[in-house]
């Protein structure tokens, strides 16, 4: 039995020939499109993710204090609104810090007469200060400290991509509804045709006394074939353009977000593409069949 | 098997009612072979049509193969009509399958498991004569062998039960006599036949009991 009704759905994928491909065209644009903008913003909001835990807030000192009054400013800090932690960061530190950047040139650091780095605070934000706002205020107390020289860092700019990354996601959620409802659209149409071709089956089959259900499946799986397919070119579409356009892009997007590497969809993500896909298929037969009640 | 009791039927046209059956009453016994005859707009499709329930009367009662036909709901007609095999003047083929495809289109809508398909298939072509004929299209048959592979299509099911609507309507002579000879065979392996024809010659020829309507009434019932 699903022998036969898979054989009449496809039989009827044939008949609706040029509709059908366009159909499956279509689902494939939207999908791909959709999961286009979907790989974007995951990425940028494991961006995002890695930069909230990140942002450091530095507090460059007047002088470096002596050793015991390194504990007690580290508390007192520590102990202010909206930080998480505190690490303090010497003189002898900082020279070291810069060395290990400058790598093979960390001579140049030598020829200095003295050490020009200021010894500093990095604060960590607390969740609740993350936001462009508390970033702000916690600047402000932290330049109000009598032993800050000045404050550097704020979280705007990672905000910015946030509110990038958001952007992006509605962007592709609209274009991604747009071609999907062309898509369901066209598969209606294609499945009208389809039951226009199928009119003298289904005159046999209720003349024999088919069940409803044996009637109208055949409709409905080819739908959701068309939708299947064109969730499958999608994927196919999304994967090439992801193996293609990852490794020219992970360096740039190492360097520029800090992400060692990109991330594809994981297998839930696969499933739910194609899950998709063919519920919008199936939907488009399912309307169609709606349509024409006898 | 069959019981009509003061069945009517009228049309509604728009504004206009076409009457097309009058208070018609009679009963079918299991196993008979009932021809069905007159003029032209008698009301032999409509009372045809009543009897597979592709229709509701518009008064009375009809019990076919002990369903009541008038409170019906859907899933109770398609189980109706697995008991019912029916023909027409056009034999209505599905044209891009073959005839053993057209007949097993039947089976595979109705689930029947796959190794009993091709036996039941040729056996029914075997009774209407027409195994040979199996990979044939549609569009490469001749009128008869085209109406003879419809009614393989009905009878393949081995259905209690079977309304032939002027199954010769289209047919000459010699080709209008070997679906009756195929009905006859039918017939005689127990199946309850109902033929409607406008035909006279054909249903006197028969000899089996004849139902006359004129002008939507039981004029005659005889033999
Ligand atoms: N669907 C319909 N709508 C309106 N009137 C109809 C319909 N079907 C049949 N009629 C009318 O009902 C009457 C009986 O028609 P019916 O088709 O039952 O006759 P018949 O005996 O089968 O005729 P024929 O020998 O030409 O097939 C006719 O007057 C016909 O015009
Ligand atoms: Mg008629």
């Amino acid at each position: 039995m699903v022998g036969f009704l898979v054989g009449e759905a496809l039989r009827d994928l044939r008949r609706a020939g040029r509709v059908a491909a366009s159909a499956i065209v279509l689902i494939t644009l939207s999908l791909a499109a959709l999961g286009g903008f979907w790989l974007v913003s995951s990425n940028l909001d494991r961006a995002v993710a890695r930069w909230r835990d990140r942002v450091r807030i530095v507090v460059y000192l007047r002088r470096e204090p002596s050793s015991p009054d390194v504990a007690a400013l580290v508390e007192r800090v520590r102990t202010t609104p909206g930080v998480a932690a505190v690490t303090f960061v010497g003189k002898a530190d900082a020279l070291r810090g810069l060395k290990q950047v400058l790598g093979k040139d960390a001579g140049v650091v030598d020829q200095l007469p003295a050490n020009p780095l200021p010894a500093s605070l990095e604060v960590t934000p607390a969740a609740a200060a993350a936001t462009p706002e508390g970033a702000r205020e916690l600047v402000a107390r932290l330049a109000a400290l009598p032993e800050a020289d000045e404050v550097a860092g704020s979280v705007d700019w990672v905000e910015q991509l946030s509110h990038w990354q958001r952007l992006l996601t509605t962007i592709g959620l609209g274009v991604g509804a747009v071609l999907g409802l062309a898509a369901i659209l066209t598969v209606t149409t294609a499945t009208t045709l389809v039951l226009h071709a199928r009119r003298h089956e289904t005159e046999i089959m209720r003349l024999v006394g088919a069940s409803e259900i044996t009637i109208r499946l055949p409709l409905l799986l080819q739908g959701m074939m068309q939708g299947l397919v064109g969730a499958v070119l999608a994927l196919g579409t999304l994967v090439l353009t992801y193996s293609l356009v990852a490794p020219r892009l992970e360096p740039l997007v190492n360097l520029t977000l800090g992400l060692s590497q990109l991330v594809f969809f994981t297998p839930v993500g696969v499933t739910a593409l194609l899950g998709a896909g063919t519920l919008l298929g199936g939907l488009g037969g399912w309307l169609a069949r709606a349509g024409r009640e006898p | 098997m069959i019981e009509v009791h003061r069945v009517s039927k009228v049309y509604s046209v728009g504004p206009v009612k076409v009457p097309a059956l009058r208070g018609v009453s009679f009963r079918i016994a299991k196993g008979e072979f009932v021809v069905l005859t007159g003029a032209s707009g008698a009301g032999k499709t409509t009372l045809l049509r009543l009897l597979y329930r592709d229709d509701l009367p518009t008064e009375g009662d009809i019990e076919v193969l002990g369903h009541d036909l008038v409170p019906m709901r859907r899933s109770q007609v398609a189980a109706l009509r697995r008991s019912i095999g029916v023909v027409f003047q056009d034999a209505k083929l599905l044209p891009v399958r073959t005839v053993y495809e057209n007949v097993a289109f039947v089976l595979r809508v109705l689930g029947t498991p796959r190794r009993e398909i091709t036996e039941r298939v040729f056996d029914a072509l075997r009774v209407v004569g027409m195994s040979s004929r199996a990979q044939a299209y549609p569009a490469q048959l001749s009128q008869g062998e085209a109406q003879r592979a419809a009614l393989a299509r009905a009878i393949v099911r081995r259905p209690p039960l079977l309304l032939a609507d002027e199954p010769t309507g289209n047919l000459d002579e010699s080709m209008a006599a070997e679906i009756i000879e195929a009905l006859k065979d039918i017939g005689s392996g127990g199946t309850t036949i109902v033929l409607a024809t406008h035909q006279a010659r054909l249903a006197a020829a028969l000899k089996r009991r004849t139902m006359t309507l004129a002008a939507g009434h039981v004029v005659k019932d005889e033999g």
